[in-house]
């Protein structure tokens, strides 16, 4: 097998894992700690590669321009933070299962930016994924509703 | 009631994380290694949580934590490590319109996971089964 298959199964096994780990913790912990721990684990793990040599080491980070980081600030506000305050305190009302599958749904959201505002177009197939993928959603909010 | 709250939160979550990617690409088209960029976004993320946690005095909390909880989360934690490492990676050596779409099948592992880990709180139902299913080939076929 491709190493970056691997790589890439492992990563959506370890996504997968991860929430159902998420959601054991916080039966006995509070929310905002459970995101504080992922969150030191995961500023570790960076440094950690970063410090290893998966980038031109950590004096690297001194010339990254301010606007730059400027970027990856807000994306990290919205995905690390927002997100995953969203993410995990839903797990508190409805299952995991049903939680994970509709926040998964977040490229839709990239796409209709690309096409509203960058005024991308779309491809049958893409619209065929958007279809399949309100389906979806639409299943599992209407799970137990009855 | 708390039900729609649940699912209002992860449809809120996944606007969150579609939002992200938009302003880490504009920062990524700069040539920086995404690495860094992640690590800037999750330095953000911490520091404002560490900001939260002194304002709201949620730091009191900690002596309700047990060590169940706290080894869990860790393990949740570097879970998500794992994952964020093995995505670059994977994105390093490979094609990403390889690399993306397998990464998103995501929800399957946590659905099997749940069901096998969680299985007196989960509800595997046909609706969770074929809801799940859709998703993924939908998100497969439009990233």
């Amino acid at each position: 097998m491709d190493a970056s298959i691997f790589l890439s199964i492992l990563c959506a096994m370890a996504w997968g894992t991860q929430s159902v780990l998420l959601k054991k913790a916080m039966r006995d912990i509070p929310l905002s700690t459970a995101i504080l721990i992922t969150l030191v684990t995961n500023f570790l793990a960076l440094v950690f590669m970063i410090g290893i040599g998966g980038g031109q080491g950590l004096s690297a980070f001194v010339d990254i321009p301010m606007l730059i980081c400027f970027y990856f600030m807000i994306a990290g506000f919205f995905n690390y933070l927002l997100g995953r305050a969203l993410y995990y305190s839903s797990f508190r009302f409805i299952s995991v299962t049903q939680s994970t599958a509709i926040s998964s749904t977040y490229p839709i959201i990239s796409v209709a930016f690309a096409v509203t505002v960058l005024g991308e177009k779309l491809s049958v197939l893409q619209f065929v994924g958007i279809g399949l993928t309100l389906c979806g959603v639409y299943l599992l909010l209407m799970k137990g509703k009855k | 009631m708390s039900r729609l709250r649940g699912q209002t939160e992860s449809v809120l979550a996944s606007v969150c994380f579609g939002l992200a990617p938009i302003f880490a690409k504009k920062g990524l088209l700069s040539g920086l290694n995404p690495l860094y960029g992640a690590t800037i976004a999750n330095a953000t993320a911490l520091l404002f949580m560490i900001l939260f946690f002194l304002a709201a005095r949620q730091h009191k909390g900690w002596a309700s934590v047990t060590k169940q909880g706290l080894m869990f989360a860790v393990l949740a934690g570097l879970c998500n490590s794992v994952a964020l490492v093995s995505f670059y990676w994977a994105m390093a050596i490979g094609k990403v319109a390889i690399v993306v779409p397998i990464t998103c099948i995501y929800p399957l592992f946590t659905m099997v996971v749940a069901y096998l880990a969680m299985k007196e709180s989960e509800v595997i139902d046909a609706f969770t089964v074929i809801g799940t299913l859709l998703i993924v080939i939908g998100v497969v076929l439009t990233i």
